[in-house]
């Protein structure tokens, strides 16, 4: 009876939430679709020509060989298709380019275009650094799915044209099917396979991106979707519904690999020792990197994809133009490329499985249900009560 | 011919007044005294290696050229020290080789050497050059050896022999003959003395053994002119 | 005329050193201008930080520890190869073993300790913590002693000590400890003092094997420097004054330990006791066969990975074919191929070209330079301390090379690998410095003098006696400096913004994720530019007669 309610009121707060983004998104749209540059439009016209023969440097991550495939692909058409050079240049760390826009200091950057994630999206924009009215002129962006998914708003930041949705990410696991075997997961069916297969079990260790994750999903499940989780945290809300977690890892950590004395560093380390055998599962943003894996044999052909009870935490990965960028106009085709059909299509079906924001190519079959993301302030107050918690 | 005019060495605690010494070409000057009293150390200043620890003045006249304030690659004064120290990369001949002077002044008489049309050698013959030298004094077999395989007997004889290729003006040796044992030192002795007499070289060496000294040999022995400071 | 050449030529010199070697404190002042609202709320909350004491104190013992632990092993080892091997074979060993870069090491070790490695072995180590740290460190950093000492060593008469000491009652193994060690331990007070700051600051190998409950300081010091969430980058302003703190407590304490140890030398010495301790001797004859063996296997497990051999894959196979563990069923050898290598290569080929023009070009002009500072010194009759000669390695490399970046960008410098060129030379510097400190300090100046008497200008007998005695050591200090300016990865990011690709920036961005196949591959790339250098300085050093600080007579 009461978990009939309480997913009553989860469902309806989900549509209420999913519903005011659709009245923002529809008056965007409206806005947008006016705004947007149509392909064939003299202005289009004139940045495609002002771009032709020009180089891109984009700065993007280098550490999985599927993306790097797939840039090279996508190096391939672009300059098939409009003469521009595209430059893949791989970064370890997604800081890498913000650091260095803030060394420039407005100065004419180094970068073209640059692969952005959630937690620099802010500090990007203010400050200042970003090229702005992406959206209103690149005429690909009118097709972006923003009704189906909320991708207009970063991480609690409204993107305002800053920066425009590349994929979708859906935190999922990958794990061993004999461990796992229920398709969803929830907080204590995760104890109960960490206390029958302990050593094995573990999430990247806070403030990584997937590691927190991991902490607001089973935050999300330990305290029923509590409203609260989805507006700015006040004192009050912290004190009531952190402990609960605290609580949970307290059972949890014993079982843990290492005993919870030792996490991996990244999600990238984590996805080693599960192919290493040392461990049943692990993290991944890439609803279908279990699959892309699988077929490449990275991984035992026994993995599944599992996800969260309450769905899969949801957002979206972008792209953005420095202000001080040499060659803007070409990065904007780059960007409207990357925006087509046919790139989005490969990117979907090929060695990524990077899923689709486009409309054409929303298939909501594809993707795991969703679930939207806390607001910003409580990922950094996950972080910083861990680390008071369990990371000293 | 060298000379030494108004040398004096100067300490904190002490001085030395030389008097004015006068070398021959073929003489030998000794100069003698207990160790540490800065033989060596005169030594080096003649050569032009400013000792640091003591101040050194006077005035060194070679040949009628004042050659006092020149730096040591100009003087042509040879040094033999009781290391003998042969280049260890370099095996003998090249070690000779690397002594001989750099234009070829070596088969020429005076005037052809005052006037400036003088062919270079080749490394080639200055090899052979080296060669020849080391035939003089039946050491030819030595020539592709190393200095770390020859003799200390062999090392000194060397050694003369490398110091002599440069053709120097005046011959300075610094207890060239103390790590030899007694026979070999005295063979060593008489035979550089012979060498430096017919090359007319004027040498003068620092030795404290009393047995080292050839009887034409001109003394000094420094303690004789060693004064205290007074306060 | 000449002399006016001359003093102009000093001049330029002096401003030439003196500019590499300044470098270092102008990019730490300007990359490490704090930010505008330091408060003490900031000073509060980094204080604050959960695990800080515990943290701070891990990764000063772990740098400490390491580095001594490496210094006893590495003197032990080298006392075995003059005692009862011939010294060459010591060097041929070299090559090899430093050519790993330290992420490669550490990352060996987790793919050879791991369950689904061909060598599989319960070493008992965990996967991440303070002892896995330190074992990788320590496998680094005992050939690079060792390096050092061999180069020390030539310009010691160390033989003649031994017999001095043999002479006089003492058994060898004690010979070694009172006259042999505080000779090398005073001439390696660089090596071990770049070794610590290293281990001080050292992130990719704490993040990959050390323990993160807390997580060392290095690490702490780089999530908040490349964190721009708010406030962190006050923390990391305060984060890295701790940090040079740290490193100026280190200094301090590898002094104190160079005064305990030499004043422990003395007093044994003088207390004239002769009695044997030769029990852990066998030991030390098998760790340098037992840590090349090691990086064999390393290197082999990194070669089968990348030509496809792919374990997982094979017992995947044989648990669903034939329902049982044994995993060798189904490997043949046609399962090795060289597609990965033919995949790749033309990605690699640009990165491995820039990296070698790169690192000889720093390697030279850094070895040149190092000449020059101690011919200098030497000529002024000075040295100047030898840390200001090593600011670049001790000094934190983030925030140095992020000053670097922000100076760069105001000259408006273009982004060409001259640029990166200029970046590697404080390192490279810096370590032939090092190398060289010790050799050059010993070649006996008579040889000099007597070249100059022979009528040589100070110029040529410079280069005919001195240059050429040194040969040996410049070999192995040109080793160095290029496999130092291969590894660069921060330098060449920042300065190079991505368009000079160099092998280490390609491998270091795919070992940020989990290919194991291509890791392994980019690892071996990383390793065949180094590996080639030392070879080649073994065997040139071993042609070229070397100096000695005095002649050695062997036939008596």
């Amino acid at each position: 009876m009461i978990s009939l309610l309480s997913k009553f009121l989860v469902s309806g707060w989900v549509c209420c939430f999913l519903s005011l983004f659709v009245v923002t998104v529809n008056a965007d749209e409206t806005v947008k679709s006016a705004a947007t540059v149509e392909e064939n439009s003299a202005q289009w016209q004139q940045t495609l020509k002002a771009a032709q023969g020009q180089s891109v440097y984009f700065y993007a991550w280098g550490g999985s060989k599927a993306v790097n495939e797939y840039l090279r692909w996508a190096t391939r058409e672009i300059a098939q298709q409009y003469r521009i050079k595209l430059i893949h240049v791989k970064v370890t760390d997604p800081s890498e380019p913000v650091s260095r826009l803030k060394a420039e200091d407005g100065r004419t950057s180094a970068i073209d275009l640059m692969w952005v994630n959630g937690e620099n999206f802010a500090y990007l924009k203010q400050q200042g650094f970003l090229l702005g009215n992406l959206w209103s002129t690149i005429p690909n962006a009118a097709f972006l799915a923003t009704e189906r998914l909320p991708i207009t708003i970063d991480f609690g930041e409204p993107m305002d044209g800053f920066e425009v949705p590349w994929g979708i990410g859906q935190f999922n696991l990958i794990a061993e099917y004999e461990a796992f075997q229920q398709p969803q997961v929830s907080a204590t069916s995760l104890l109960s396979i960490a206390k029958k297969k302990p050593q094995t079990i573990t999430y990247p260790r806070p403030p990584e991106f997937h590691g927190t994750t991991f902490l607001k999903q089973l935050l999300v499940d330990l305290t029923d979707a509590d409203p609260r989780l989805y507006q700015l945290a006040t004192t009050k809300a912290q004190v009531q519904l952190l402990p609960a977690l605290w609580q949970y890892l307290d059972q949890l950590h014993p079982y843990l690999w290492q005993q919870g004395t030792a996490f991996p560093s990244s999600a990238a380390e984590q996805l080693l020792m599960y192919q290493q055998k040392s461990l049943s599962m692990t993290v991944s943003f890439n609803p279908n990197q279990w699959l892309k894996e699988k077929s490449t044999q990275q991984i035992s052909e026994s993995s599944v994809r599992r996800y969260f009870i309450d769905g899969a935490i949801t957002n979206s990965h972008n792209l953005a133009i420095p202000k001080s960028a040499p060659s803007p106009d070409a990065a904007k085709v780059v960007i409207n490329f990357m925006l087509s059909e046919s790139a989005q299509q490969e990117k979907f079906t090929g060695v990524w499985g990077d899923p689709s924001v486009i409309i054409p190519l929303f298939d909501e079959k594809a993707t795991i249900p969703a679930h939207p993301e806390l607001h910003s302030s409580w990922h950094v107050l996950i972080e910083d009560a861990w680390q008071q918690q369990y990371g000293g | 011919m060298l000379e030494i005019i108004n040398c004096q060495v100067e300490a904190k605690t002490w001085h030395i007044t030389l008097p004015d010494i006068h070398v021959g070409k073929g003489e030998l000057q000794m100069i003698t005294g207990p160790s540490g009293i800065g033989k060596s150390t005169l030594l080096h200043w003649l050569l032009g290696n400013i000792p640091q620890h003591v101040a050194i003045s006077g005035q060194i006249m070679l040949s009628g050229t004042d050659i006092t304030h020149l730096a040591i690659e100009q003087r042509r004064v040879g040094l033999l020290m009781q290391d003998v120290y042969l280049f260890p990369h370099l095996n003998v001949q090249d070690n000779i080789c690397f002594a001989l002077p750099k234009s070829s002044q070596l088969f020429l008489t005076k005037q052809q050497r005052l006037s400036n049309s003088q062919p270079r050698l080749s490394k080639k013959q200055r090899r052979l050059e080296a060669l020849n030298m080391l035939e003089q004094i039946n050491l030819a077999h030595l020539a592709t050896r190393y200095p770390q395989n020859l003799s200390g007997g062999e090392r000194s004889r060397v050694g003369l022999i490398r110091a002599l290729a440069n053709q120097p003006q005046v011959m300075l040796l610094d207890e060239p003959f103390a790590a030899l044992d007694p026979s070999t030192r005295e063979l060593m002795g008489s035979w550089a003395f012979q060498q430096l007499a017919e090359q007319n070289i004027p040498s003068v060496m620092v030795s404290h053994d009393i047995e080292d000294i050839p009887v034409s040999a001109k003394q000094l022995c420094l303690a004789d002119h060693y004064y205290q400071k007074t306060r | 005329m000449a002399a006016a050449i001359r003093r102009i030529g000093l001049a330029s010199g002096w401003l030439l050193v003196s500019l590499i070697s300044v470098l270092p404190i102008i990019g730490v002042l300007v990359g490490l201008w704090p930010p505008e609202h330091i408060t003490f709320a900031d000073i509060e909350s980094f204080l604050g930080y959960q695990g800080l004491s515990t943290s701070v104190f891990m990764t000063l013992f772990s740098a400490i520890f390491s580095t001594l632990l490496s210094l006893y092993i590495a003197f032990m080892v080298y006392s075995q190869y003059h005692l009862s091997r011939r010294l060459q074979s010591l060097e041929k060993y070299l090559a090899p073993l430093l050519s790993l870069p330290h992420l490669a090491i550490a990352l060996g070790l987790v793919f050879l300790f791991s369950d689904g490695s061909v060598f599989f072995v319960d070493s008992g180590l965990p996967r991440k913590g303070l002892s896995t740290l330190i074992l990788a460190i320590v496998i680094k950093e005992v050939p690079f002693f060792l390096l050092i000492f061999s180069a020390i060593g030539r310009q010691l008469p160390i033989k003649y000590w031994l017999l001095q000491g043999n002479a006089l009652g003492y058994q060898d193994y004690r010979c070694w400890w009172l006259l042999v060690f505080p000779a090398l331990l005073k001439q390696s007070r660089l090596a071990l003092l770049a070794a610590t700051a290293y281990t001080l600051s050292v992130v990719d190998v704490s993040l990959l094997v050390g323990p993160n409950i807390p997580e060392l300081f290095a690490v702490s010091v780089y999530r908040w420097q490349t964190s721009f969430a708010n406030g962190d980058q006050a923390l990391a302003f305060l984060a890295n004054a701790l940090l040079l703190i740290l490193l100026a407590l280190s200094v301090c304490i590898l002094y104190a330990h160079e005064k305990l140890a030499y004043a422990a030398c003395q007093s044994l010495a003088t207390q004239g006791s002769r009695f044997y301790i030769g029990i852990i001797n066998p030991v030390f004859k098998a760790w340098l066969p037992m840590l090349g063996i090691l990086t064999a296997m390393m290197v082999v497990v990194f070669a089968l990975w990348s030509f496809g051999f792919n374990l997982h894959r094979v017992s995947f196979n044989s648990f669903n074919n034939f329902n049982s563990f044994n995993s060798f069923d189904g490997f043949t050898a046609t399962q090795l191929s060289t597609r990965l290598w033919q995949d790749e290569w033309l990605f690699f080929a640009l990165p491995l070209q820039n990296s070698l023009l790169i690192g000889l070009l720093a390697g030279m002009f850094g070895v040149a330079l190092a000449l020059l500072a101690l011919e200098l010194q030497r000529q002024k009759g000075k040295y100047w301390p030898d840390y200001y000669w090593l600011l670049a390695i001790i000094l934190p490399q983030l925030s140095m090379v992020l000053g670097w970046q922000i100076l760069h960008i105001w000259l408006q410098g273009g982004y060409h690998s001259g640029w990166v060129i200029v970046s590697h030379l404080p390192f490279t510097f810096a370590y032939a410095y090092l190398v060289l400190k010790g050799p050059f300090q010993s070649v006996e100046p008579r040889y000099e003098l007597l070249a100059t008497s022979f009528g040589y200008s100070s110029w040529q007998s410079w280069w005919q006696v001195r240059f050429r005695l040194l040969l040996p050591a410049i070999f192995t200090a040109f080793a160095i400096a290029f496999s130092v300016s291969i590894a660069q990865y921060i330098p060449t990011l920042m300065m190079g913004a991505g368009r000079v690709t160099t092998i280490t920036t390609e491998a270091v961005a795919i070992a940020s994720g989990s290919q194991q196949d291509l890791i392994a591959l980019y690892v071996l790339l990383q390793s065949i530019l180094p590996f080639m250098a030392f070879f080649l300085a073994a065997i040139l050093a071993r042609r070229f007669r070397g100096s000695m600080g005095r002649q050695r007579y062997e036939k008596e």
